[in-house]
């Protein structure tokens, strides 16, 4: 247990809370787990923030009766930190309506074809054909890779 | 004596009163947000001379600097609180539907803009910028299209992103120092950020704040926000919030993260961007998505004037602000009628004459062409770099310059378009003679600026003077020495 006492754990959970958000963000396509990403992360970065004068044992940092507790917890980062969570569940949730909106509109929660659909109207409202999408094998592709398929097959 | 404080009050309590002011009367309702800021903005030029002289630093509540919150203020920041302030009055969001809802997010995006930029400590930056950020989402989603949903969506993805990244940063820097007041932070910065702990805080913080400010790698949403947002709004994000966005980043730079890395992060950084923006925009086909990519460019040549170490990068980032702040809002002020297919332009000159001589200008000014202001900033961030005799910065030289003959190609094509003889088979709409006239009235400061330019550039250089000035800054916040930071 010395080299694993509680700080180090939590240090490693903290980072591994964002590493987990940011792949989850990387990643994945649904749009639920981009959100839920976003919510790993912060709770990783808010408790990296809580860890940063974290010290076991350390008192509220209120006197009461003269009496100065020998150690005590500092208010910026568990203030900073409170901010910090109101505002991500308001995130959250304006995230949440976003994606109810979008499910209505496109009938989809997956990013690529949010993206794809949201090309589309863009350049359906600007009055040009889409560009050739790169997520599509243009019908030349196709031919050579069906026949070699076959062949594969056939064989 | 605070007065400076109403810059950010004022808005942000008209804000929330805006709906029970309409209850009482739609038209008190509807004059009063532009009052407001004009009011704020009378404020702020108030104060203006006395911060020539010295900077102000004030402490909300009355307790002493690094327990205190801490407003400082420079002509650097006040000028960019003004910019926000005056921005949003004359960008001031028109939708017949959600006026209501619409004024007071604008009304939220001057408060919070002003405080960001007087912000003298990381905690409030974080808070400030966090309000702009929603913010801003409301007013990319109030056009109410499924596409501006969507954009809004994806925006909120790779900005909540950037948000915790930079919450990640400042919990770094508190871990080594113990402060989140920038004076104390540039006092005990040299000491104990000048590691890898201080340069990993520093990158942190770079992706997260410059989500908004449009860096290279987390750009994605500006083209998609930028073609599905109404054209104010989209102004006022390209103009006016990503420069406070990247008010901060220099803020940063000078009092708190003096790594000669970090310089070279936003060197490559900011190359990548202008490379990546400028291609763009030449491959785009709607006037838009062009301004919205080129805007990504510019960004990007604003990275690399901060690259620049000393003063002389400070000055010159400062002048391709100021003259991006004029110039990309009026272009897409133009665009608000002329959004859509570059190819359905042709012959729009004759409907909007004004229009379209004002885009030619604009144009020759986004590319550099003397005398124009856009020239004198390029030159001031081109001249420094050839000075520094270092090959990435040489290199840095020769992607601005042939960023800008790509910026010639992509928008004298859309000017030759726009005075073609034939003209194109759907009527062009004119421009809204609100639109047009808050357009001219921002290309006049251009051309004003021409006749200008020494008093200027002397103005901008002491600007840029007193913002890097790192002893003053500790000196105003806190007159009698700060204690070391709290022991662990």
């Amino acid at each position: 247990m010395d080299i694993l006492d509680s700080n180090t754990i939590l240090y490693i959970a903290a980072f591994g809370l964002m590493l987990i958000g940011i792949s989850g963000i990387v990643i994945s396509n649904h749009l639920m787990r981009i959100i839920f990403g976003i919510a790993l992360l912060e709770a990783g970065a808010n408790l990296l923030l809580m860890l940063s004068t974290y010290h076991e044992g350390a008192a509220a940092p209120i006197i009461v009766d003269g009496n100065v507790p020998a150690m005590m917890a500092d208010p910026v980062p568990q203030a900073l930190v409170l901010t910090a969570i109101v505002i991500g569940v308001g995130i959250l949730a304006l995230a949440l309506s976003l994606a109810i909106r979008v499910q209505r509109a496109y009938g989809t929660l997956d990013m690529r074809e949010v993206r794809l659909k949201l090309e589309q109207e863009i350049s359906a409202d600007a009055g040009i054909d889409m560009p050739s999408s790169s997520e599509k094998p243009a019908d030349i592709a196709k031919v050579p890779l069906n026949s070699v398929v076959q062949q594969e097959s056939g064989s | 004596m605070n007065l400076l404080v109403l810059m950010i009050a004022l808005p942000l309590l008209t804000a929330f009163l805006l709906s029970s002011i309409n209850r009482l009367s739609t038209f008190a309702a509807r004059v009063i947000g532009p009052l407001v800021l004009l009011a704020t903005a009378a404020i702020g030029l108030s104060v203006w001379p006395q911060l020539s002289a010295a900077p102000q630093a004030i402490q909300w509540g009355g307790f002493q600097a690094p327990l205190g919150i801490t407003l400082y203020a420079d002509q650097f920041a006040l000028l960019f609180a003004l910019a926000m302030t005056i921005g949003t009055l004359l960008l001031w969001p028109r939708s017949t539907e959600n006026q209501l809802r619409s004024s007071s997010l604008a009304l939220l995006l001057a408060g919070t803009g002003s405080g960001l930029a007087l912000s003298g400590d990381l905690f409030n930056i974080y808070v400030f910028y966090e309000l702009m950020t929603v913010v801003s989402y409301g007013l990319i989603a109030s056009r109410g299209t499924s596409g501006s949903f969507a954009s809004t969506l994806r925006y909120l993805v790779i900005s909540g992103f950037g948000a915790a990244l930079a919450l990640a940063g400042i919990a770094l820097v508190y871990q080594a120092t113990g402060t989140l007041n920038l004076a104390q932070l540039a006092q005990l910065a040299p000491e104990k950020l000048n590691n890898l702990q201080g340069f990993a805080a520093f990158v942190l913080m770079l992706v997260g704040f410059g989500v908004k400010a449009e860096l290279f790698p987390v750009n994605m949403w500006v083209p998609e926000v930028y073609a599905t947002a109404s054209s104010r709004v989209s102004a006022l994000l390209a103009g006016v919030v990503s420069k406070l966005a990247l008010l901060i980043i220099m803020r940063l730079l000078i009092l708190v993260f003096h790594q000669p890395e970090a310089l070279t992060v936003l060197l490559v950084l900011g190359i990548l961007g202008v490379a990546t923006g400028e291609l763009a925009a030449w491959r785009a086909r709607d006037l838009n998505r062009m301004l919205a990519f080129s805007s990504i460019g510019q960004l990007g040549v604003m990275f690399i004037a901060l690259s620049i170490p000393g003063n002389a990068g400070i000055f010159a980032a400062l002048a391709v602000m100021v003259h991006h702040l004029f110039l990309k809002p009026s272009m897409f002020l133009l665009a608000e009628r002329w959004g859509g297919s570059i190819k359905a332009l042709a012959g729009a000159a004759k409907t909007s004459p004004v229009g379209a001589a004002l885009f030619v200008l604009l144009s020759l000014s986004l590319i550099g062409v003397p005398p124009l202001p856009g020239f004198w900033a390029k030159l001031l961030v081109i001249m420094p770099m050839l000075a520094l005799d270092q090959p990435l910065y040489y290199f840095a030289a020769f992607v601005i310059l042939a960023a800008a003959s790509l910026e010639a190609n992509y928008l004298f094509r859309v000017v030759m378009k726009l005075y073609e003889k034939e003209p194109a088979a759907t009527p062009h709409n004119a421009h809204a003679t609100l639109d047009l006239a808050t357009a001219v009235f921002l290309g006049a400061g251009l051309v004003a600026s021409v006749f200008m330019l020494v008093p200027l550039a002397d103005r901008l250089d002491g600007i840029a003077v007193q913002a890097s000035d790192v002893s003053t800054y500790i000196q105003t916040v806190a007159p009698q020495p700060l204690e070391a930071g709290r022991v662990q």
